[in-house]
């Protein structure tokens, strides 16, 4: 009997101003780590994580991309497709902050309309030079209906939760959609490669 | 096929004489991550078989010479083959193992690999049947060297010298040399990788098979206290408790399995399969249990009077999986279940354990039979609820037992229970068939048994402990036995339990601890996510990558007609071969603006090297009016697609010099110097604001079609060949320079540089001097001078100026045809196609015949060179002769 490699594949992607830190938040969640160098994104790039969320092996296909003004209107063609966005600010900037209704703004045009989005405020780690406040976070993501986070790609806080709890929603709704679709899940027994009916643990 | 064959002659060439290549195929091999090209061949000689694996140097191999032994496996009963098919992915995987080597194969699915499977599973198949001791594969000792020091780049680390695998086993077996135990390591061979196409290898078996190889990361031992009991019950019900066998020992063990043969004797039975015996001897099993313990029964499973019923401790109920039984009748016929064995198979945590109680061929002579009924049982006791199916040799462990019926043979009956009584088991245990019989490998081959320390359990007089005491006065005999096969299982206890007295047998019992693997859920799911990372991490890391040497081409100043060109260079700095393309974004109708030209615009560039991609900027009689009215910028986003990865987007600017050429009639009246003297901002004004801006009376014609005309006028009339040939590409940028700029110096160039510039000026504005929304309408007067006359009159002024000044001129220009050799037919298709030119679009619209609206086009303007024009209204300054 075969195998699916993974359940599922859900496209993400990361949207926000240049320079908030969005490359930063997939490298740390994809390879665990960070650079205090900015190499600004010139164009879009992804990369693959697999999580298992509720006995469920997830493939998430990441997309990065440029927060560069001159490039919103061909970052929007990327929209289509994404099952679940994150939209980044960063907490010591505030015109990124600002931004972010621009940029839901943008979700409502070019994305799928059942989308899963999340606003992360990031670089929550830099308290001197905080520019905009937790609350002000939570007020903006209250009033769009959208769940929020303040993430540090440096300190590693809050990153794995973003993903995972932006993937869980995206999951509850596919499960509750299409109750007999979803995927078997994979067996953990893999001693022999059998074809066990029953998992363990 | 043939190449097959060609295939195996190579194979032969590299062989020994007696050995046989009968079958082979090419396979990738996963090793760690990723696959690495092998070649496989199943070897035959005298019997024993063989699965060689072989590294070709070149694919597919050419002569012997290029291959070389990688490993080769004894197909022993050790072998496995397993398949694993993938539903749509189209894969099949192939695991091969033996002791702790496994090794996976990914075959491209087909009659080929279904072959060579199949050769495979024969090959196992023809081992099982073998009667006699277990092949010893003296022929492979030579290939044992070879299995050692490969020496190919890609191959995996260096393998655990052979001679430290097993030393508490004694001298090693043929076999076990070969069987160079891989380290499980994760080794990724990028050099193959960076030759190959998609090196990552499905996920799912990948993973499976990095959880097998790292299995003892994440389970721990638990010991299960196993009690097996064997009863030859001789068709008799119960009359007495069985705790005394089953209940004997001070603690309760885990797991009971309790066979019986001879449940009943009767016909019905026989025939039926159908007995009351069955219920009864069941509870009276589950009635003598330890006290101690509660206990579920696991199966049952019954062959005519052979029993076998499995049951766990109530704790480890929910720890027992793939629990499934099945029977082998192998009496009467070969095939009635007087005679033969039951099974029960069972996964407790993560160990297959497999229980058979059998009983075997009658009559004191009958060894050969008995060790007959062993391999059949062997070959024919299959799970079939599995795919593929599991053998009683597929479990990590096995418990037999069961009337084995083996005698003590050679020994006069009288002088056996003589020894007995005096204790002397030893000289006895000699004479056993069964041990004699697995001394010569002939049945039970891998199985051990326990000392033997109890009486013989046959045969006694019913309800008595006392010798048979019929006729028959068989001779005392060990019929009743208990071997096991398996890695940590170890025999606490094993006797008879005289005291139960219902049969001509006793009762035999053993007890083990053996140890159960047990997966830790949470080292498991550490390791499952540490194999995940690592496999994330190479998908990642062999994802396409490349850098660009710049992401903001910049042209400085760009002029008409100039093509400028710039390079930028792709590096493919990852791991795989990289496929690049410029790909349109959002609605455009090609990956770039029409003043760019990317060459190559898609390529494959391998790991390591660059490719040198030109683009050039061209603006050409088709962008300069977009350029001038700013419709259009000389700014694209490029966007650099990598197949399977990333976009890169590279930023393409100019700086674009507005000039005469792209500009429109309209606005050039307007102008009264050089166009470069406006300041741009005017020019784009002029361009979009059509009412007449104050301040000057626009000129009739644009100045700089009267300097063209005029020029030519003076100078060209008798010129031949005027607008048919074409000028000086740097005659064109002097004279678009002089008409630019402005200049007291003549206008430079050619004559025919100048028609040519004539004609680019008419080409380059956005529209014709007959709109796009008149086209149809004249195309469709074209026959008729009368209506075409009316069109022109109706044109905007400049237009219909334009229109005319130039008809006088080519008229005059025909009044000359003896000199210049032109004529009315040959200037009216060349100025059709620019006075009438197709709207965008039109032309490529396929319903209309080109050749056919050229046709029509020239006819429209044909009237207009062959009739007199002396009765159209004409401004004075358009006289050809007029002053500047
Ligand atoms: N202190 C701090 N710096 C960060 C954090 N995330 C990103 N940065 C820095 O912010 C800069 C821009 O980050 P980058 O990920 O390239 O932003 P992007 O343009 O949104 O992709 C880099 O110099 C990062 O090192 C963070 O959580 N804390
Ligand atoms: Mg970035």
């Amino acid at each position: 009997m075969a195998k699916k490699t993974y359940d599922l594949l859900f496209k993400l992607l990361l949207i926000g101003d240049s320079g908030v830190g969005k490359t930063s938040i997939l490298f740390r969640f994809s390879d665990d780590a960070f650079t205090s160098t900015f190499i600004s994104t010139i164009g879009i790039d992804f990369k693959i994580k697999t999580v298992e969320l509720r006995g469920k092996k997830i493939k998430l296909q990441i997309w990065d991309t440029a927060g560069q003004e001159r490039f919103h209107t061909i970052t929007t063609s990327y929209y289509r497709g994404a099952m679940g966005i994150m939209l980044v600010y960063d907490v010591t900037d505030e015109r990124s902050f600002e931004n972010i209704v621009k940029w839901l703004r943008n979700i409502d045009e070019h994305a799928n309309e059942d989308v899963e989005k999340m606003i992360l405020g990031n670089k929550c780690d830099i308290d001197s030079k905080r520019a905009v406040n937790k609350d002000r976070g939570e007020a903006i993501a209250r009033e769009y209906g959208v769940p929020f986070l303040e993430t540090s790609a440096k300190a590693n806080t809050n990153i794995d939760k973003a993903f995972n709890d932006l993937a869980t929603a995206i999951l509850d709704k596919f499960a509750g959609k299409e109750p007999g679709d979803a995927p078997d899940r994979v067996m953990v027994d893999t001693r022999r490669g059998d074809t066990s009916r029953r998992g363990c643990c | 096929m043939s190449s097959n064959q060609d295939l195996i002659g190579i194979i032969q060439a590299k062989l020994s004489s007696g050995e046989t290549a009968s079958s082979c195929h090419e396979a990738s091999l996963m090793q760690g991550w990723v696959r690495a090209s092998r070649i496989l061949a199943l070897v035959e000689h005298e019997n024993e078989w063989a699965l060689f694996i072989f590294i070709s140097s070149r694919m597919p191999p050419e002569v012997f010479t290029d291959l070389a032994i990688e490993r080769v496996i004894p197909v022993d009963s050790d072998f496995k083959c397993e398949i694993d098919a993938g539903e749509q992915s189209g894969d099949v995987y192939v695991n091969i193992s033996s002791r702790k080597l496994k090794l996976l194969f990914e075959m491209i699915p087909g009659i080929k690999t279904n072959n060579f499977v199949s050769e495979i599973m024969r090959s196992m198949e023809a081992l099982m049947k073998l009667r006699g001791p277990p092949p010893e594969f003296q022929w492979l000792h030579k290939y044992s060297g070879s299995t050692s020091n490969r020496n190919s780049a890609d191959c995996d680390p260096a393998p655990v010298d052979a001679a430290d695998v097993d030393v508490t086993k004694g001298a090693k077996t043929v076999a076990e040399k070969m069987l160079d135990i891989d380290s499980p390591d994760i080794v990724v061979p990028r050099q193959s990788i960076a030759q190959g196409a998609t090196p990552i290898a499905a996920r799912e078996s990948v993973i499976r098979y990095q959880m097998s190889m790292k299995e003892d990361d994440y389970t721990f031992t638990e010991t299960l206290r196993v009690f097996i009991g064997t009863w030859n019950v001789n068709g008799l019900p119960p009359n007495a408790s069985l705790s005394p066998w089953l209940a004997s020992d001070m603690e309760p063990p885990d797991l009971y399995a309790v066979g019986f043969q001879e449940l009943d004797l009767s016909k019905e039975a026989f025939l039926f399969n159908d007995t009351p015996r069955e219920e009864e001897w069941r509870k009276a099993v589950i009635a003598g249990l330890h006290p101690a313990a509660k206990y579920r029964q696991v199966a049952l499973v019954r062959l005519v009077g052979m029993m076998l019923i499995l049951l766990v401790q109530e704790k480890h109920e929910k720890h027992v999986r793939n629990v499934a039984w099945e029977t082998v009748g192998t009496g009467i016929m070969g095939k009635m279940g007087n005679k033969g064995g039951v099974g029960i198979r069972v996964e407790i945590h993560n160990t297959s354990i497999c229980f058979v109680n059998s009983h075997l061929a009658a009559h004191v002579e009958e060894f050969e039979r008995r060790n007959q009924d062993y391999h059949d049982i062997c070959s024919r006791l299959s799970f079939s609820k599995f795919v593929p199916t599991k053998c009683i040799k597929d479990h990590d462990q096995v418990y037999w037992l069961g009337d084995l019926n083996y005698r003590i043979t050679e020994m006069e009956p009288r002088i056996v229970r003589d020894l007995i009584s005096h204790n002397s088991l030893s000289a006895l245990l000699e004479c056993d068939q069964l041990n004699r019989q697995r001394q010569h490998k002939n049945v039970f081959d891998g199985y051990r048994e326990g000392p033997i320390t109890f009486k013989p359990t046959y045969k006694y007089d019913p309800g008595t402990d006392d010798w048979d005491s019929s006729e028959k006065n068989r001779a005392p005999a060990w019929c009743d036995r208990i071997l096991w096969r398996g890695d940590g299982m170890e025999q606490k206890e094993y006797r008879s339990h005289p005291i139960l007295r219902t049969s001509d047998h006793k009762p035999v019992s053993a007890l083990f601890e053996s140890q159960i693997r047990v997966i830790d859920v949470v080292k498991y799911r550490k390791v499952h996510e540490e194999v995940m990372k690592k496999l994330d991490k190479l998908e990642n890391e062999f994802l396409p990558q490349v850098t660009v040497d710049n992401t903001e081409i910049i042209f400085d100043i760009v002029r008409f007609l100039e093509p400028q060109s710039q390079e930028l260079i792709i590096a493919n700095t990852g791991q795989v071969p990289v496929d690049f393309e410029f790909i349109k974004k959002l609605d455009d109708s090609k990956y770039c603006k029409e003043w760019l030209n990317i060459d190559p615009a898609a390529s494959s560039i391998k790991p390591g090297e660059k490719c040198d991609v030109k683009l050039e900027l061209f603006v050409d009689k088709k962008s300069a009016s977009k350029l001038n009215s700013g419709e259009d910028k000389l700014y694209d986003i490029l966007v650099l697609h990598l197949d399977g990865g990333k976009d890169i987007f590279i930023t393409v600017t100019g700086n674009y010099e507005r000039s005469c050429f792209g500009s429109s009639l309209e606005a050039l009246v307007h102008i009264s110097v050089p166009v470069r003297e406006i300041p741009i901002g005017k020019l784009v004004e002029l361009e979009n604001v059509r009412e007449a801006p104050g301040g000057m009376e626009p000129y009739p014609i644009p100045k700089e079609i009267w300097f063209l005309v005029d020029h030519l006028y003076r100078h060209g009339l008798k010129k031949q060949n005027l607008f048919l040939l074409t000028g000086l590409h740097s005659e064109l940028i002097a004279i678009r320079n002089w008409l630019d700029n402005g200049s007291s110096e003549p206008l430079p160039g050619s004559l025919y540089s100048i028609a040519e510039a004539l004609l680019l000026l008419l080409e380059s504005t956005a529209e014709p001097i007959v709109p796009f929304n008149l086209h149809s309408v004249c195309l469709g007067a074209a026959t008729n001078y009368l209506q075409c006359k009316q069109i022109i009159m109706q044109l905007p002024e400049f237009r219909r100026n334009v229109f005319l000044y130039l008809c006088f001129f080519l008229q005059e220009l025909l009044s000359h045809a003896n000199e210049n050799g032109l004529d009315a037919k040959t200037l009216a298709t060349v100025f059709g196609a620019i006075f009438l030119r197709d709207p965008p679009r039109v032309s490529a619209r396929g319903r209309v015949n080109p050749a056919v609206m050229d046709r029509k086009k020239a006819s429209f303007v044909y009237h207009f060179l062959v009739n007199d024009l002396s009765d159209y209204v004409m401004s004075k300054s358009l006289h050809l002769s007029g002053t500047s």
